[in-house]
């Protein structure tokens, strides 16, 4: 078969399974009733109706002030990060880098319930911090919060692609920098931090996207204030009318896809600039770390302070929360101690079903959905045509649906094309709707191990007498094998942690922790919730243990 | 300015011992090239002296200023050293301009911005790219980034310039021409630089010494001629141009025996009579001759080539091959090879 | 002793799922077998899955061969699910949610299979819509409050009693009371809809909430866990299941059933239409309002049973005892309609927000 068949057939699947939910989205946005009601008729009512609404607006201004909020706060900080890691003698680096990541893979809504019990009004911090000064000097529900919290909570995206730049900047224009008279402090503002600027700002848009879908924190921490961002919008305005209206929904996922596309430009457009600087990278040499001097303890103590607000905190309130019947002003805890919910949690129909469920979609699902994105990734590789631009464009225009809205998609297209039908009820759905809404995280860890195979390992294969398809299989996918490792690690841990979009697909057989932590939410269960999400962390460390044990990099 | 010496350098990576004892120096206003093939430790002595790498034994010394010595501890980082490098990748900073390039050393020595200017100027009329200034170095061909890297370590005028390599990346005929320049640019500024390289055509034509170090020592040191004609050891000789190697055994001092002919040549070292030895001899100094005579071997002509200046003929000496140079093609069938006796230098052979 | 009732017990189920109980017709042998041939029953439910636990595996023991698959989402998702499946042709059996409003209007949009329930004589007139709807519990909306931080002497326990308790101190009780959002909460917009029909007065204590700066969520879990905890003091129209269950474990966690009025709330099943096993799903509504099923619903589930003959910690006639005749149901039928429509809701919201700002 001839490559070009292979390539647009690869591409073709990538680009049904993104649209279909997507055009779904947008079709329904100019219906008067549900695209599948006989009532349904074509109008601009909803389009109308929403950009009449003034809550609307606020959530607007309130998710460009999270999602601006956050980047200010995450990028500084995770490319200070990343140098103190990748460039200096900071003490206990290797433990330091698996701690690092741990918050991309903790579900928001269990870091969100963390800080009610560890820092609310009532939190366990709190009353200890009340007792000692005499008032709260935060409010954990307040807006700043939220920003502070989203912003500490997205600082490994930024250190992930800072930290992949300066891996790969050739030493000698450091070296280059101290011979001409540079010190250490002087290489990195003046040569390290402007060469991997491409990456940083790429990593900083990448956080403003994610600021317009982050859902779990301002559903927690917004509530108790009606605090309204465009992905809880969605919850006021269904229950608004009475009814839901997926008209609206549509409308706001239609807004918030324009609002995101050009991100993926200036994503495209960055990351062109880097590669630019790359091409001209000289020899990667051992790169001699820089040394602190005692500002490597104070360094590591930040680094300490920042883990333990993001994610000990939390983790230790929601892991306390399960162990006790109740909790906040006047409770002994220890007199309240209790296994109980773990015993209920085990009791909960089917639980060892749904944690097996979530343990094969994380190990198997993740497998296939690497070997997906690689397919994709492989077709576009190398590849000089402007279609590469429309396959960034889908890849990243799934994650701008709210994690709900795509699993609704993602149903209605398991129902409404009737050869998916009869896999609805199983796993192979939950998995597809995972897949695609991380599609573009997936495609970047791939085509960032992808850049590092050099073409003339690959060319000289074909002068030999390989094919396309056969290089890539026979040179290609072979250099790349412990990326695709290391990417499924990644895949796992986040496949794991995902909640909101398998909350529609949920059903006898396909119970996956994500979305019966969303049920359970839901249903007020939270003895229940805390204790799943103690089980689901614990999964999630477990399998972080045994990669790194296993000898996954978590970067090439 | 004063001279650089290196004295009784040791320099260890993880349990490989790079560099061992290695004593050098660069006379003022002298280039000197490290040649050696590559894993024999030359461009870490180049690093060393710029202060990439820390040894740990030995001393590094501009005139009485000491860069390194393992005796008192001294240690200067390499931004303290105030030497100029050129990397062999040129390491240009991609987001510098050219001329930011060149100025930022100056920068960072407090230098005035219009001082700065006129001198970024000097330089960049100096290896004539004054007009690329406003140009980023990926809008630049080969050799002119290759200028640039050198405007910029020499702007400040640093005592001693180190070159790593600087002609590799160029293309073949580029770098001779960019060889005569940068030789002549060196010499009219009256620089001391060390310079690496592993080609020794280079290494001749560039430097004033040539230091050849092989598996972290010191091989031999001296000018270019008494390299090229006097080769101390077996590695030397080979080492420099183009030669013929030939195994066979001692007869005595300065007889060597290769089948059963004995050829005289310049005794190079201790041989016990019957040990094993090598003889070694130039290309051009192989000469051909129609007649028997002294020092001369029939040998069978395998093929010859056309170079245009010249011919290179190729003879068969049981497996192995005897080459030479010849103004004219030959007649095929045997010849009378000869090596003049004070051409051929014998050598101990370990084998 | 305990073998003759295990073998009663036995005998019993037996029985039953032989025999025809008494008061069912006698074809009703005809709808076991036909169930036990479709051997399956899906329910889409959002009563959460411990609670409904008990119901389902009774019921399985009951009928054995028919087996439950029981989904609990939240009524949004029941309610999105079920009108998407049923476009596509094929859902669940049974429908079961506690969104009285959204409940009605798929039954009236005619969603349902209309069954007349051999039961209907055992159960209040409220609770039956045409014969195909029907509520299953009796759930009295309560007051949630926290037994460490309310002093005994304000625990209020009427809702004027509140209204007076928050005029009098509201800086106390600033950002202490929580309710759910009428705004963002369909059940918050049916609670507060259905007070201000029973007491005209409810807009007064709407404001003193505006005033003390009520917190609105939309989760009674999130409630209770804040009352609990103390960050909040009093939880405002909890539904009364959901307060037994939770302060059966927090000892510190009251509840109050208002004594002037108590509305009841109730869960309400339908039959798909287009269920693919309506025979299982009429067993099942059947055995959910059957003086069996019903006593599992006040003994275990706690969701509050209907029936007038059954015993239990959440049974009808606990709510009498603790509120006489001041039990206020919320009629299944046309009447919720009207909550869907978007005018009529549309200005009771802008009403509330006035109440919010104290106006």
């Amino acid at each position: 078969m001839p490559y070009a068949v292979i390539r647009f057939s690869v591409l073709a699947v990538m680009a049904i399974a993104v649209l279909a939910p997507l055009s779904l989205v947008g079709y329904q946005s100019f219906l008067s009733a549900p695209f599948f009601d006989s009532m349904a008729r074509f109008t601009l009512r909803a389009y109308q109706f929403v950009f009449a609404e003034s809550d609307f607006w606020v959530a607007f201004g309130t998710t460009l002030i999270v999602a601006g909020g956050m980047t200010v706060i995450a990028l500084p900080l995770g490319a200070a990060l990343a140098f103190l890691m990748v460039r200096t003698d900071l003490p206990g680096r290797a433990w330091l880098e698996p701690l690092i990541l741990i918050p991309l893979f903790v579900s928001a809504v269990v870091l969100a319930f963390g800080y009610v019990v560890a820092l609310g009004p009532v939190g366990i911090i709190s009353t200890w911090v009340k007792g000692a000064v005499g008032f709260l000097p935060w409010n954990i529900y307040s807006l700043t919060s939220l920003v502070v919290i989203a912003g500490l909570a997205h600082v490994p995206h930024v250190y992930l692609y800072t930290a992949a730049a300066l891996r790969g900047l050739g030493s000698d224009l450091e070296e280059a920098a101290r011979i001409t008279g540079a010190n250490p402090w002087q290489v990195a503002l003046g040569v390290s931090l402007p060469m991997v600027m491409p990456s940083i700002l790429f990593a900083g848009v990448l956080v403003f996207f994610l600021g317009f879908e982050l859902f779990g924190l301002p559903l927690v921490l917004g509530d108790p204030q009606g605090l309204l961002v465009l992905t809880t919008y969605l919850y006021k305005l269904t229950n608004k009318l009475g009814v839901p209206s997926y008209q609206l929904m549509a409308v706001v996922v239609v807004v918030i896809v324009a609002v995101t596309a050009p991100l993926v430009y200036m994503q495209r457009a960055l990351l062109k600039q880097a590669q630019r600087y790359v091409s001209v990278r000289g020899k990667g040499l051992k790169q001699a770390p820089l040394p602190l001097g005692p500002w490597r303890w104070l360094a590591l103590a930040a680094i300490l302070a920042w883990f333990t607000v993001t994610v000990v905190v939390p983790i230790a309130g929601i892991t306390l929360r399960s162990f006790v019947v109740s909790w906040g002003e006047g409770v002994k805890l220890l007199e309240v101690l209790t296994l109980d919910h773990y015993a209920e949690l085990f009791d909960y129909p089917n639980i060892e079903r749904g944690i097996l469920n979530t343990l094969g979609i994380g190990v198997f699902g993740g497998a296939l959905a690497v070997l997906c994105y690689t397919a994709i990734a492989l077709s576009v590789h190398r590849w000089q045509s402007g279609w590469t631009r429309v396959v960034d464009y889908l890849a990243m225009a799934p994650r701008a649906m709210p994690g709900l809205v795509a699993g609704l998609a993602m149903l209605w297209v398991f129902l409404f094309f009737k050869p998916l039908a009869p896999l609805k009820a199983t796993l192979f759905s939950v998995w597809l709707a995972y897949t695609v809404v991380w599609l573009a995280y997936g495609m970047r860890l791939i085509s960032g191990t992808l850049l590092q195979v050099g073409p003339e390992l690959e060319e000289s294969a074909r002068t030999i007498g390989a094919s396309p398809l056969r290089t890539q299989l026979d040179v290609t996918v072979p250099l790349i094998r412990y990326g695709m490792i290391a990417s499924w690690l990644l895949i796992f841990l986040i496949f794991v942690r995902e909640y909101s979009t398998g909350v529609y697909l949920l059903g006898p057989g396909t119970e996956v922790i994500g979305s019966l932590l969303v049920s359970l939410w839901g249903t007020g269960a939270i003895d229940l919730v805390s204790a799943l999400s103690v089980v689901n962390v614990l999964m999630i460390a477990l399998g972080l243990a045994v990669a790194l044990r296993m000898g996954v990099r978590l970067h090439g | 300015m004063a001279d650089l010496t290196v004295k009784n350098l040791g320099l260890r990576l993880g349990d490989n011992e790079i560099l061992r004892d290695v004593s050098m120096s660069v006379p003022r206003g002298k280039v000197v090239a490290l040649l050696g093939p590559s894993g024999s430790g030359k461009t870490t002595l180049l690093r060393a002296v710029a202060g990439l790498e820390t040894p740990h034994a030995g001393s590094i010394k501009i005139g009485e200023r000491a860069l390194y010595d393992a005796a008192s501890g001294a240690n200067l980082p390499a931004e303290k050293r105030g030497l100029g490098l050129v990397f062999q990748s040129y390491a240009l900073w991609p987001h510098r301009s050219v001329f930011d390039n060149v100025a930022y050393g100056l920068k960072l020595r407090g230098i005035s911005s219009d001082e700065r200017k006129r001198r970024v100027e000097a330089a960049l009329s100096q290896i004539g790219l004054s007009h690329l200034a406003a140009r980023y170095p990926h809008q630049l061909s080969g050799g002119q980034q290759q200028r640039v890297a050198l405007a910029r370590a020499l702007v400040y005028e640093p005592p001693v310039i180190l070159l790593d390599e600087p002609l590799s990346n160029l293309d073949a005929k580029l770098r001779e021409e960019a060889r005569a320049w940068l030789r002549q640019l060196i010499v009219s500024l009256d620089l001391s630089a060390l310079c690496v390289t592993h080609d020794q055509v280079e290494a001749m034509a560039i430097a004033d010494r040539i230091v050849l170090l092989n598996g972290g020592e010191i091989e031999q040191e001296g000018t270019p001629a008494e390299l090229y004609e006097k080769p101390r050891t077996l590695f030397a000789a080979e080492f420099m141009g183009s030669n013929n190697r030939l195994a066979g055994e001692s007869a005595g001092a300065g007889k060597l025996k290769i089948g059963d002919q004995i050829i005289e040549g310049a005794a190079r070292g201790e041989i016990a009579p019957g040990a094993p030895a090598v003889g070694v001899i130039r290309l051009e100094r192989v000469r051909v001759s129609d007649t028997p005579g002294p020092n001369r071997m029939k040998l069978e002509l395998k093929t010859q080539m056309y170079l245009g200046e010249r011919y290179e003929l190729v003879f068969a000496l049981g497996k192995s091959l005897v080459r030479a140079y010849a103004e004219r093609g030959l007649a095929e069938g045997a010849h009378y090879v000869e090596f003049p006796r004070d051409a051929f230098w014998i050598f101990p052979s370990k084998r | 002793m305990r073998f003759v009732t295990l073998a009663a017990a036995f005998l019993f189920s037996f029985s039953a799922a032989a025999q025809t109980p008494p008061g069912y017709p006698a074809d009703y042998s005809k709808t076991v077998e036909a169930a036990k041939k479709e051997g399956k029953l899906i329910i889409y439910a959002t009563t959460d899955a411990v609670a409904a636990t008990p119901l389902v595996k009774d019921f399985e023991a009951l009928y054995p061969g028919i087996s439950v698959e029981y989904s609990d989402l939240n009524s949004t998702e029941v309610y999105n699910r079920f009108i998407s499946e049923s476009a596509a042709g094929s859902t669940a059996d049974l429908i079961w949610s506690s969104a009285m409003d959204l409940q009605v209007k798929l039954v009236s949009d005619g969603k349902a299979l209309t069954y007349a329930s051999p039961e209907i004589p055992n159960l209040p007139k409220w609770a039956v819509w045409k014969n195909e709807a029907y509520g299953t519990t009796n759930e009295p909306i309560a007051f949630v409050y926290n037994k460490r931080l309310v002093p005994a002497a304000e625990v209020p326990q009427t809702h004027t009693d509140l209204e007076k308790l928050l005029a009098a101190k509201p800086d106390f009780y600033k950002g202490k009371v929580t309710a759910y959002d009428p705004e963002r909460s369909g059940v918050g917009y049916l609670f507060v809809n259905e007070d201000v029909k029973n007491w005209p007065e409810a807009w007064n204590l709407f404001r003193e909430f505006g005033k003390t700066s009520i917190r609105l969520y939309t989760s009674a879990g999130a409630m209770m866990e804040r009352v609990g905890s103390g960050e909040h003091l009093i939880g405002y129209g909890i539904f009364g299941s959901y307060a037994l269950g939770r302060a059966k474990k927090d000892p510190g966690l009251g509840i109050v059933l208002p004594k002037d009025y108590t509305l009841i709330t109730s869960r309400v099943a339908f039959i798909s239409k287009q269920a693919k096993n309506p025979n299982a799903a009429k067993l099942f509504l059947d055995y959910m309002l059957s003086k069996r099923g019903q006593t599992i619903i006040a003994n275990q589930a706690l969701l509050y049973s209907l029936r007038d003959d059954v015993d239990g910690p959440a049974s009808v006639k606990k709510v009498r005892e603790e509120v006489g005749d001041k039990a206020r149901p919320v009629e299944i039928g046309p009447g919720l309609l009207e909550n869907l429509d978007q005018m009529t809701r549309l200005a009771f919201l802008k009403k509330w927000q006035a109440a919010m700002k104290g106006q």
